[in-house]
């Protein structure tokens, strides 16, 4: 008799698919809170869908309302995959399927939120970033123009994830993991080789000090140009990288040591902007 | 110092759109090389709005984490210190120094004060769940975005309405008695960038792929040296005969960039070809990457 309750009859449409994305693309993280983080946001973006699966004001509903109030923490540009299995879990099997979808949530967002943020909060940025301001900095905004189209790219592959992930549950997980480990290789190693140019081009500072041994001014920059032309901001990022390998050293702390340190050195007048 | 009213509305309303961009569309609108190019539009100086968010752009190259932990605020720091830099003609690499980091780590605690705000929201959802009001469920969650706006739009607006006057001091002083500090503060600018290249580092998995560090460092210093010895002669030769009118430019950061892609795209393709290596590869990865990653959370 409660069959008809515990194993809902509605499909998800394409109208529902675009609804998630939208409100996972312009609402996912405005409830960010240190007790559940992602909790509320997860709720907000199926909260339509579970609505029309479990029917109004019924217990089920209010059970699972308060199943995905809980805590959540994924990267918000895979969290759609796993909205998607979890939809046709829920789709096909109702409040029984809570415990699957507990532990499915659980179970991959620890994974997602690793990959999702190396790619796409760090190498992307990163990339482009780096692109943008070398070319701002020659007062060029051209290369600004450049990134927001790849962050469209993006947003696409983004709103593409859903219906796939719902179509094919977790098989779509163990599919792409393969994939996106050698997408994450190749994109570091463009990272590593963008570092390098960076280094080559983007910090500008020269050795002012000029010692004089007898009579003859030492030129010290000259001399290390000869050996090899920027050599003094790649001694400097070897510093900093040593540094940062220090206990208890946060980027802040590092950002404020390297501040001071600089000041105190063209104060001495040892290095000057190149 | 000049900054009207409209354009302290328009950049306050910027420092809170930006925010709410990075949470959710991350169009890279939020970024700090454009908050420089949309500060120094709304200024009048596009030019130093640029160069102050590249500065800061490339100062937080990786520290790319968001969610869960807090780091500098570098896009509020941009908005302020572009601001002031333009409006009281300071120095685009002191007011990153003197400016733009100081108002960026000053707003962790602003956005710690955001996320903790959120928990009052979370709990009025959990109170509208047990009531069935669906309506309110959405309404709570969505004044989420009312303390991460607020917390970069009020200091920004403050900062730009009260501090004009301390600014000024400040250059004034550094342009004068305090000339020693003024250029350290340049110098220390052009320093920082080197802090986000060596964060990066420590999240890429270098000793993996060192020899491409070693390649992109050492094609771009050499085409880089080149090109700018070219230009000098280029200057040198304009300012000897008027009949010289060839300019040239400086090296193409894009074409280095693209480069990178191509050496990336054949590791790409070599992965996918063998199967073998393709399951290798994603555990040494990741291994390196957890090692090398720093702890940013400043709690």
């Amino acid at each position: 008799m409660t069959n008809s309750n515990t194993e809902p009859k509605y499909k998800l449409t394409n109208k529902d698919f675009n609804q998630i994305n939208r409100r996972s693309l312009f609402g996912f993280q405005l409830g960010w809170n240190y007790e559940r983080m992602q909790g509320s946001g997860y709720l907000y973006t199926i909260l339509p869908q579970l609505r029309k699966i479990y029917g109004d004001d019924t217990p089920e509903l209010k059970k699972m309302m308060k199943t995905h109030t809980q805590f959540f923490n994924t990267s918000n540009f895979f969290n759609t995959i796993i909205t998607g299995i979890d939809l046709a879990v829920e789709e096909k099997e109702g409040i029984n399927g809570e415990d699957t979808v507990t532990g499915m949530k659980a179970g991959l967002m620890g994974s997602f939120a690793a990959i999702g943020d190396s790619i796409f909060a760090s190498l992307i940025p990163a990339i482009f970033g780096a692109i943008a301001a070398t070319m701002a900095h020659q007062g060029n905004p051209i290369g600004i123009v450049i990134w927001i189209i790849a962050q469209m790219a993006v947003n696409v592959f983004r709103w593409s994830q859903l219906k796939p992930a719902y179509k094919q549950g977790v098989s779509l997980v163990t599919n792409m993991q393969s994939q996106l480990s050698a997408l994450t290789d190749a994109a570091t190693m463009m990272g590593v080789f963008m570092v390098g140019a960076l280094v080559a081009t983007m910090i500008n500072v020269k050795f002012a000090w000029a010692p004089t041994i007898g009579s003859v001014p030492l030129n010290i920059q000259n001399n290390l140009d000869m050996i090899l032309p920027k050599l003094l901001p790649a001694l400097i990022v070897g510093a900093i990288y040593w540094l940062l390998g220090k206990k208890h050293m946060t980027s802040t702390k590092a950002i404020f040591i390297v501040l001071f340190v600089s000041i105190a050195l063209a104060a001495l007048g040892v290095i000057t902007k190149g | 110092m000049h900054i009207a009213w409209w354009q302290i509305a328009l950049i306050t309303l910027y420092a809170g759109y930006q925010i709410l961009d990075e949470l959710q569309i991350y169009s890279s609108l939020s970024s700090p090389v454009f908050a420089g190019f949309f500060v120094g539009l709304v200024m009048g100086d596009i030019k130093s709005g640029l160069l102050i968010g590249a500065g800061m752009q490339l100062m937080v190259l990786g520290v790319g984490t968001f969610g869960g932990a807090s780091r500098i605020d570098a896009n509020t720091g941009t908005v302020v210190a572009a601001a002031f830099s333009i409006g009281a003609n300071m120095n685009a690499q002191a007011a990153i120094a003197a400016v733009a980091v100081p108002v960026a780590s000053l707003m962790i605690y602003l956005d710690i004060l955001a996320r903790f705000t959120n928990t009052f929201f979370a709990h009025r959802i959990d109170a509208q769940v047990e009531k069935m009001n669906y309506k309110s469920i959405e309404r709570y969650f969505l004044a989420g975005a009312l303390p991460w706006a607020l917390s970069r739009m009020i200091p920004v607006c403050l900062g730009l309405t009260l501090g004009g006057g301390f600014i000024n001091m400040i250059v004034k002083e550094l342009n004068g008695p305090w000339k020693w500090l003024g250029d350290g503060l340049t110098t220390a600018g052009a320093v920082l960038p080197a802090v986000g290249f060596a964060i990066l580092l420590r999240y890429l998995p270098v000793k993996k792929h060192y020899p491409y560090l070693i390649l992109g460092f050492v094609i771009t210093m050499l085409f880089s040296t080149l090109f700018t010895s070219v230009q000098t002669i280029g200057a040198g030769l304009s300012a000897a005969s008027k009949a010289f009118t060839t300019s040239f430019n400086g090296i193409s950061m894009l074409a280095i960039a693209m480069i990178g892609f191509a050496l990336a795209a054949m590791a790409y393709q070599r992965t996918i070809a063998t199967p073998k290596a393709k399951a290798a590869a994603p555990s040494s990865s990741s291994d390196s990457e957890e090692e090398g990653e720093i702890e940013d959370d400043e709690l």
